[in-house]
């Protein structure tokens, strides 16, 4: 993975004793709130509900286990012994005491990690396929050009301050695993002629009040003119966004009022006079890029263990996890392993500082010494060894960390709701937990097969559930939490907004519906059918019946 | 960046366009301006920041003031999207904003000021033998574009031509203007042209579209006291060269760490392979025209309609490598070839 060099040391060295003065003088009077807000929010740090709240970027979700340690040593040390994972690979404390921010970014800094753009109308982390770099099915590591993107838009003069955040996501195979159409911008590596790295360029998704599945604007952008096209974006976008409503301030607006084809008009016209040759990034640069994502030295292995062989047969707990965790990879003999967030009950994407640690030792041990924050709100050991994966289990297992419900019914991607956001309507984590509680079961989930829900805590849509199979979002009725249902969403390749089915739920009615949902799935589905294809091929309509059902 | 005072309170219009006035009425207000202020609604309001930046990309060379509602923490944002001048608002603390500008930021990303991105810095730090060489190696096969254009990658803002106007001169200019009109143009001006040089010249620039051309002349002092009456060409030739270029170009050059020339391998005196980047005292010669033939040169003047030189249609006069300078006695040149700076300087000009 990446290395900071001098350069990139020096950079947030910068921006760390910049911050520090400006707590400083926040702590002792001289700044108000109110000019200490973009300074803090340039810096990932946001006033909540109960707290300061400090977001890290975990760029692209890869981490290795130097820097998942440190995060567990800050959560122990500066917050209540815990983080959380976000949707945008990010980690949060929900806790920090304002005056040890500097303390805590000078420790991040000492394993190149930051909250530089974690915050603001800026270009945020940019995420990617959690498999990346251990797939079989990608063209190449997506991860160089996260890299690139990463240092292009850090502190960029021109685009820190947009009619609104910016976000983008990168894969680099057909299977979407990144949600790219759901950005405001998503980068699909393709092949250009000649073989070259290639872009397929989507643009104006986006969730939040007015969701928005991104369009195609260009086929094939050439690797070397990625930069360049992309400040075209940005650049049309800066000047043409709007800026007087903050619900139709995002890209995704404006592209839908010009239409895709004029959007696309706005955006050559800046990219003609752009200065290319400078925002080519040099072949130097990218082939020292991509030297630190060059694989990991892989044992030539068979294709089957016999140790991994025997201890499913031995133990169906093991079993199961490896069927509904365990994904497959590129080289023979190897294996990543989906570590779920999501336990019965728990809350979606904590982890305790412990766990931190006991994942960071399994990364060096097991995984050449790299784990994956997915956007999905859980870990990823991405090269694990199949005669290794019972360990691995064993010791997931004991921390609690082996919960079997990788991309399953209960794998349910939640925002922090209304217990600590302050812009939430209702609370989204108790009704998450109520759900895995009432859906516990693993067979009845594994009959289910996969399943995306995914839960809001208002219209912002920080959980994603337009794009829920089943989403749930909460709404304000009267002082009252209730929670409107859609179907048929999906964040994938094929990406679609759910519909919502009706008048929206109080919450302890959520997860009776959404469980009679499922069943009527389980009645009306083909053989081999999965809840979103057989969605697809009903419409709404049977489960509308059944989750509006006199309960 | 320069940090100016509060206007006076008055309710006369000051003449600053807003930070959301549509790009196609700023560009029209930048033609033949020389001082434009852009003014912010609000320091959220980044729409400014784009506009000066493609003002400045698009060739804008006149000063740029930003006004409105800005943060002193924006100075950094200002500076690098080209903006030369802040007016500050009433109340603003100019310390701050000097405190602000005193940084000297890191940067990974080009814009449109002078700080060099990491991008670069991180190759600087091989010498500069070893990038040419390595630079060298991979385009020495390379088509003129595609090494001018490594050139221009590899030393943003730090290259210039090297030109006298000369008999293949077009060839290389128009290349140049393909690439990067605004790129220096180094002409040296001995005072002993002939004036369809000059004319050629100033045809040549327009034609091309070339932005930047710079006269570079003898330092009058130094003549004056060197060579008063005007006639040391004539009893020592290598005196009045070093004086009258040399030292001139060395001088002009000195802000540059590679110059492109138009030298080609046919040319050359030595049967040694001519390199399209190497080091010759201290700093990086681009040859991108190395490995054309004569016949290839000659297609290019006529696939891209080039003016000829008003002397070269002798044949001779093309295939000479020096300039023409009225009185120099350009037969001597070629023959110089092996002395130490003269050649330097007259091998590099076409
Ligand atoms: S969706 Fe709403 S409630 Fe949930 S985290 Fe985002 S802003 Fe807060």
């Amino acid at each position: 993975m990446y290395r900071y060099d001098e350069f990139d040391h020096a950079l947030v060295s910068e921006r760390i004793a910049e911050f520090t003065d400006q707590v400083r003088r926040r702590v002792d009077g001289r700044l108000t709130e109110d000019q200490f807000k973009p300074l803090r929010l340039m810096n990932g740090v946001y006033l909540q509900l109960h707290a300061y709240m400090l977001r890290v970027a975990v760029p692209y979700g890869t981490m290795n286990s130097a820097q998942l340690k440190k995060l567990g040593h800050i959560a122990r040390v500066y917050d209540k012994g815990y983080g959380h994972f976000t949707t945008r690979t990010n980690i949060q404390y929900n806790w920090p005491a304002l005056s040890d921010l500097p303390a805590i970014l000078t420790e991040l800094a000492e394993v190149e990690m930051h909250a530089i753009q974690t915050s603001g109308n800026c270009i945020r982390n940019v995420t990617t396929d959690v498999f990346a770099g251990a797939t079989d099915e990608e063209i190449e590591d997506p991860r160089p050009w996260c890299e690139i993107i990463r240092q292009w838009s850090t502190i960029h003069p021109e685009f820190s301050f947009l009619p609104r955040k910016f976000k983008i996501a990168v894969i680099a195979s057909e299977t979407d695993r990144a949600a790219i159409r759901t950005h405001d911008v998503g980068l699909q590596i393709v092949r250009g002629e000649n073989g070259e790295t290639a872009f397929r360029v989507f643009v104006g998704g986006g969730q939040g009040r007015l969701p928005h599945i991104a369009q195609e604007i260009a086929p094939a952008v050439p690797g070397r003119e990625l930069l360049a096209y992309l400040t075209a974006i940005l650049r049309a976008y800066n000047l043409l966004g709007r800026r007087d409503n903050i619900h139709k301030a995002r890209i995704k607006i404006l592209v839908a009022a010009l239409g895709i084809d004029a959007f696309r008009e706005e955006v050559e016209r800046q990219f003609e006079t752009l200065r290319h040759e400078d925002l080519r990034i040099p072949d130097d640069e990218l082939a020292r890029i991509q030297a630190y994502f060059a694989p990991p030295p892989f044992e030539t292995l068979p294709k089957h263990s016999g140790p991994f062989d025997r201890a499913l047969l031995a133990d169906p707990d093991f079993a199961r996890w490896s069927r509904n965790n365990v994904r497959r990879h590129r080289a023979p003999g190897y294996a990543s392993a989906i570590i779920s967030l999501k336990p019965v009950g728990g809350v979606p994407g904590d982890m305790t500082a412990d766990q931190m640690d006991v994942v960071a030792k399994l990364a060096r041990r097991f995984s050449f010494d790299e784990v994956r924050a997915a956007y999905e709100q859980n870990l990823v050991l991405p090269h694990v060894k199949l005669d290794d994966l019972p360990e691995v289990w064993r010791t997931l297992h004991a921390h609690g960390l082996a919960t079997a419900n990788a991309d399953l019914v209960t794998d349910v991607i939640a925002c922090p709701g209304l217990d600590y956001c302050s812009l939430a309507n209702a609370r989204s984590i108790p009704v998450a937990q109520a759900l895995s509680k009432r859906l516990a079961d693993l067979d009845f989930q594994e009959k289910l097969g996969p399943i995306r829900v995914n839960m809001s805590g208002c219209i912002n849509a920080c959980g994603h559930h337009h794009v829920g199979h089943i989403g749930v979002l909460g709404v304000d009725r009267k002082g009252e939490e209730f929670y409107q249902i859609t179907v048929g969403g999906s964040p994938d390749e094929q990406a679609a907004l759910g519909e919502i089915v009706g008048k929206s739920l109080p919450a302890e009615d959520v997860a009776p519906a959404i469980e009679r949902a499922l069943n009527r799935y389980l009645a009306i589905r083909h053989e081999g059918e999965r809840f979103i294809d057989t969605v697809r091929r009903t419409g709404a309509e049977p489960f509308r019946e059944a989750i509006y059902e006199a309960a | 960046m320069r940090l100016l005072d509060p206007l006076p309170e008055t309710d006369e219009p000051d003449g600053a366009i807003p930070g959301d006035t549509p790009l196609a009425e700023v560009e029209a207000a930048a033609v033949g301006a020389n001082r434009l202020t852009i003014r912010f609604g609000a320091f959220r309001d980044g729409r400014g920041f784009s506009l000066a930046s493609i003002l400045r990309e698009r060739g804008y060379g006149g000063e740029l003031i930003a006004a409105g509602d800005l943060l002193p923490d924006q100075a950094r944002h200002l500076k690098r999207s080209g903006f030369d001048a802040v007016r500050l608002n009433a109340g603003a603390d100019p310390a701050e904003w000097r405190a602000m500008l005193a940084v000297i930021d890191t940067v990974y990303q080009p814009a449109s000021d002078v700080a060099v991105p990491v991008w670069h810095r991180r190759a600087a730090v091989e010498t500069l033998e070893q990038k040419a060489a390595r630079l060298d190696a991979r385009y020495r096969d390379a088509d003129p574009e595609t090494v001018l254009a490594a050139a221009h990658r590899e030393f943003p803002g730090r290259i210039a031509q090297l030109s006298s106007f000369g008999a293949e001169a077009a060839v290389s200019l128009h290349l140049l203007a393909q690439v990067d009109p605004a790129t220096p143009v180094l002409f040296l001006d001995t005072g002993q042209h002939f004036l369809q040089t000059l004319s050629y010249r100033d045809k040549l620039t327009a034609r091309l579209g070339l932005t930047n051309v710079k006269i570079v002349l003898p330092d009058a002092a130094e003549r004056a006291g060197e060579d008063p009456k005007n006639d040391m060409w004539r009893s020592d030739p290598d005196a009045c060269c070093d004086l009258r270029k040399v030292r001139p170009l060395g001088r002009a050059a000195a802000a540059y760490d590679a110059l492109i020339t138009g030298r080609k391998r046919y040319q050359a005196t030595t049967r040694e392979r001519l390199a399209v980047f190497e080091v010759l005292d201290g700093q990086v010669r681009v040859n991108p025209l190395a490995n054309l033939d004569a016949d290839e040169v000659e297609a290019r003047f006529d696939d891209h309609d080039l003016p000829a030189h008003p002397l070269a249609d002798q044949a001779t006069l093309r295939s000479v490598a020096g300039p023409a300078p009225a009185r120099c006695g350009r037969a001597r040149m070629p023959a110089r070839a092996a002395g130490p700076a003269p050649t330097r300087w007259s091998a590099a000009f076409t």
